[in-house]
């Protein structure tokens, strides 16, 4: 029966019912939707419902008063280090709660990424190769998506949160095709286009959608075409997204649980990322501004890791006690680190050479340092790696193969940079 | 239709190896389905139909003037039967889209796309590139233009954009032009020897990188060439080497000789970064030699291959098939060279040749190609066989309509279709079209460039389903818009035809009919809430998204 037939002219109630015939009839018929054309073990792996929230230091924090700390050199600045819950871990003074939290934590000191620009940084850093001229490549959020989302998802799929304007940059698909963008919030909580319009009342909303598809379904049934067919799921995404307008509202928390995470800047997005990744979505970043400290760093760091910590520790707190750790990857990253060295306005200034991020959840075994940086935080001595090893390591702690290829006409694109491999001494 | 296809199943190579005779105008549309017709034969596969004239008039419609036609267009279309034959007919509407201003104005927004959009919106430079079209500058002038505007168009900062935006990296000049320009993506050979294709070395990437190494932006947003310069690179086995000035053919151009004292150096130099840091500059000395006029010599002067036909030539000759036909006779689009043939190599060759012949006008190329069989194929399958690839053009391919398309078609379709325009003068449709482009950049903007792997995105499904704007433009019921005009139509059989005529251009069939009909019927207690809601189904369905 067409599907037109079926839906006009029946009650607004039997039309409800006749919609969740409609997705079935549609579900079913998902498989040769996704343009990449994913194998077995891909469906497989977007069932185990993982996760990834990003906690974007933008402007880069320094990894002297985070992670790698280095009291009593002429490097390190006032901050003393203190001991953490697994022996012979130290990490800074700044970060208490997150020093009895590092069971399921895997700090990585020596990443050596070489650009010190912040445009260049960020887009080495969160694609995790260095660009090419007429290559758009992926960031890792939609890289994300693209490995952990259901193509027919009810839910936004990759998420950026930028609440400060310092830094804000937003993430792209590249030659993933737009399918896979982020949904981008600023300045509201709510995404854009999310809402229904007033002067439009829901059942008609639904109506015209499900007219939309009846018209659309007349030409298509017609052709075989993939690009023709990300316009049928763009549209049949429209109404699960719409519903999904509570997940971004933190109101819908009890109290405690906002007190939990803290009424700030950080720690409400940090929050709506959670409800996001329990209902499903597959990639949130928050991003918090803005660490670049060229002056009065330890004044800086002092407020900053004070949040960052705070919010953190609520949230790996959260998850864990949600049962969603196992699942979820939460990753803490920059651009880059900060010099070593103090410049004459108590700063400190870009950094690539030696720095540090952490890996926490999902795929990851917990209480583990690796790599090593000298007494003065000058040069990386031990453990040396880079982007693509950390996004290798990434996609393995998620399950997802690092071996794929993605064809751009005649080309090969591996899903991770040449050479690279992930660090297996974080991976549990 | 089926005439047609079998008759060309039946058709021994042999026999079909003779062009055809026929009138001159259609020589090019005769040779294209020749060519396409001796593979089809030799696989022995059938063809989709082709296309009726509401059908075609929408695809070459979207395909020249870059928007659907009007109501009044299509009638006007349909009734002609001055031309007498049905191929007369068809050629006396391509030659009215060759010729109307919207001609210009999408020729613009397609070269915008390939060359700049996708990095940067830059009005400075669509207004250049308009310019030219109006003006009806061919291809290599544009090429030389954008590659050389110190020389070709002094103080146009429009032109200078396609270089400047790349002037910071020296890769993105070297990759970008030799991709887009020459087809060549050579990226690949920048760290080693291209791993599959022995054309191209190190030394061509280096070599054609070398063009450009002395170029740089001045304060007042030019461009300039330093006096000196050149480009080193280390090879695979860790040999440092000199590049020397290559084409992507191989061939090298020598830097003439010229001794200067280290006083006149030092003065060059001074004006040169005086022209990069200060915008009330004096403008910076042109060397004698300029990297870049030396490249478009080789490029224009010298063969690049067997064929004696300029890279640049056969390039745009494939990439115009490409945006017709939706898929390049070599493709990928920027991997010309002996290891990747084209699907058709005398096709290519004869499409180059009329470029060429054309003095690089590149209209009697796309008429060409228009006016053919092959191009007039339905993007439905009939048969029960299999349907070839894409390389057969056996049946059409549905191609997303670019950012502007969609965007004009939106604004068109969405207005009373008694009070736009049919075919008027050239004079008053250049004003027509100059408001229409300027009420459908908004949105244009919004949406994404149709790429190689493109997908619609649901940001967009979610911008026409939930935004005010998309409400204000198209859904408003006021006379002038379609909405409104539909309110004031009773009967809703003829309701619901006017509807599918304005979008879709098209006829709703019976089945339609009825449904649409008993849609309305139902919402008789709403009934022009349900007039807008079907407009804005039929506005924003896949029929109307695509060009098929």
């Amino acid at each position: 029966m067409e599907f037109g037939d079926l839906r006009i002219g029946l009650s607004r109630r039997q039309m409800l019912s006749a919609s969740a015939l409609g997705m079935a009839g549609v579900a079913a018929n998902m498989s040769r939707l996704d343009l990449l054309g994913q194998p077995a073990f891909a469906e497989e792996l977007q069932k185990q419902n993982k996760s990834v929230i990003l906690l974007w230091l933008a402007g880069g924090a320094s990894q002297l008063e985070t992670w790698d700390p280095k009291p009593g050199r002429h490097t390190g600045g006032p901050f003393a280090k203190i001991q953490t819950c697994i022996p012979g871990i130290e990490i800074s003074e700044l970060l208490p709660k997150m020093s009895s939290r590092l069971h399921e934590t895997a700090i990585i000191r020596s990443l050596n990424t070489k650009i010190a620009d912040h445009g260049q940084a960020y887009e080495l850093m969160d694609r995790g190769r260095v660009g090419e001229p007429g290559v758009h490549f992926p960031h890792l959020g939609a890289v994300i998506a693209q490995q952990l989302a259901r193509i027919d998802s009810r839910v936004p799929d990759y998420v950026e949160m930028y609440t400060s304007t310092e830094g804000r940059r937003k993430g792209s698909a590249g030659f993933l095709g737009a399918r896979y963008n982020p949904m981008f919030l600023t300045e509201s909580m709510i995404p854009e286009n999310l809402k229904r319009l007033n002067s439009i009342e829901d059942v008609d909303h639904q109506e015209r959608s499900d007219l939309q598809r009846y018209l659309s379904q007349q030409f298509t049934r017609q052709l075989n075409h993939h690009v023709v067919d990300s316009h049928t799921t763009a549209y049949q995404r429209v109404r699960g997204l719409m519903a999904s307008d509570h997940l971004f509202d933190i109101e819908r928390e009890p109290q405690a649980m906002r007190d939990h995470y803290g009424p700030t800047q950080f720690g409400e997005p940090c929050l709506a990322a959670r409800r996001l990744v329990e209902a499903g979505v597959p990639f949130v970043k928050v991003a918090r501004a803005w660490w670049d400290s060229h002056g009065q760093n330890f004044e800086t760091h002092r407020e900053l890791c004070a949040d960052l910590d705070y919010v953190m520790a609520a949230l790996l707190d959260d998850l864990k006690q949600r049962g969603m750790l196992e699942r979820t990857l939460v990753i803490t990253l920059g651009e880059f680190g900060r010099t070593p060295q103090i410049n004459g306005s108590l700063g400190r200034d870009h950094f690539a050479s030696a720095w540090s991020c952490t890996l926490s959840g999902c795929g990851i075994r917990g209480g583990t340092v690796y790599g090593k940086t000298d007494d003065d935080g000058k040069t990386v001595v031990e453990g040396e790696t880079n982007s693509g090893d950390l996004f290798a390591t990434i996609f393995s702690a998620l399950g997802i193969d690092v071996k794929q290829e993605t064809m751009l006409g005649s080309r090969p694109i591996p899903i991770v940079d040449f050479g690279s491999e992930a660090i297996k001494e974080v991976l549990a | 239709m089926l005439l047609v296809s079998l008759s060309l199943v039946g058709l021994s190579p042999r026999m079909a190896a003779q062009e055809p005779e026929v009138g001159s105008r259609t020589q090019l549309a005769q040779a294209i389905d020749h060519e396409i017709g001796l593979q089809l034969a030799d696989q022995n596969w059938p063809t989709a139909e082709i296309v009726n004239d509401a059908q075609y008039l929408r695809r070459v419609t979207l395909d020249l003037a870059g928007r659907i036609p009007t109501a009044k267009e299509r009638e006007e279309f349909l009734a002609d039967t001055a031309a007498g034959t049905e191929a007369g007919k068809r050629e006396k509407l391509v030659d009215r889209l060759l010729a109307s201003p919207d001609f210009a104005f999408h020729l613009r927004n397609e070269l915008d796309i390939l060359l700049l959009a996708q990095l940067q919106w830059n009005n400075e430079w669509r207004n250049y590139l308009l310019e030219a079209m109006q003006q009806q500058r061919p291809i290599d002038a544009l090429v030389r233009e954008i590659l050389l505007p110190e020389k070709h168009r002094p103080d146009d900062k429009g032109a200078v954009a396609f270089l400047r935006q790349r002037v910071n990296n020296l890769d993105a000049l070297t990759n970008d032009s030799s991709s887009l320009l020459f087809g060549v993506n050579i990226a690949c050979a920048k760290c080693h020897d291209h791993p599959l294709v022995p054309d191209w070395q190190q030394d061509h990437y280096f070599g054609y990188a070398s063009f450009f190494k002395r170029t740089f932006g001045t304060r007042r947003g030019l461009l300039a060439e330093r006096f000196e310069g050149e480009l080193k690179f280390t090879t695979v086995k860790g040999e440092e080497k000199r590049s020397k000035f290559m084409f992507l053919s191989g061939q090298t151009v020598e830097e003439p000789a010229i001794t200067r004292s280290e006083d006149q150096l030092k003065t060059i130099r001074d004006q040169l970064k005086k022209a990069e840091q200060d915008d009330k500059a004096d403008p910076p000395p042109s060397p004698e030699f300029s990297p870049r006029e030396a490249l478009l010599k080789l490029a224009f002067e010298t063969s690049s291959d067997v064929k004696s036909q300029p890279l640049v030539a056969r390039n745009f000759a494939n990439r115009i098939w490409a945006r017709l036909m939706g898929r390049g006779l070599v493709h990928p689009l920027d991997q010309m060279h002996s290891g990747n043939p084209p699907s058709h190599a005398a096709l290519l060759d004869r499409l180059t040749d009329e470029l060429i012949k054309a003095a690089y006008d590149p209209k009697p190329l796309m008429r060409g190609i228009v006016l053919s069989d092959a191009y007039a194929r339905s993007a439905q399958w009939p048969h029960a066989t299999p349907q070839p690839g894409p390389e057969a053009f056996a049946v059409a391919a549905p191609r997303a309509l670019t950012p502007f398309q969609y965007s004009l078609s939106l604004w068109i379709a969405s207005r009373n279709p008694e009070k736009l325009p049919g075919m008027t003068k050239p004079d008053d449709w250049l004003a027509v079209r100059g408001q229409w482009e300027q009420r459908s950049e908004g949105f244009a903007r919004r949406f994404e460039i149709p790429g190689e792997l493109f997908q619609v995105g649901v940001e967009e499904a979610l911008l026409l389903s939930n935004n005010e704007q998309t409400e204000r433009d198209y859904l408003a019921s006021n006379p002038d818009m379609l909405v409104g005009h539909l309110k004031s139509i009773n009967d809703h059989n003829q309701l619901v035809q006017m509807a599918y005529a304005s979008v879709f251009g098209r006829a709703a069939t019976a089945e339609e009919q009825s449904t649409i009909a008993n849609y309305l019927t139902a919402r008789a207690d709403r009934a022009d809430a349900a007039i807008t809601q079907f407009v804005w189904a039929l506005l924003t369905s896949a029929e109307f998204r695509f060009n098929h």
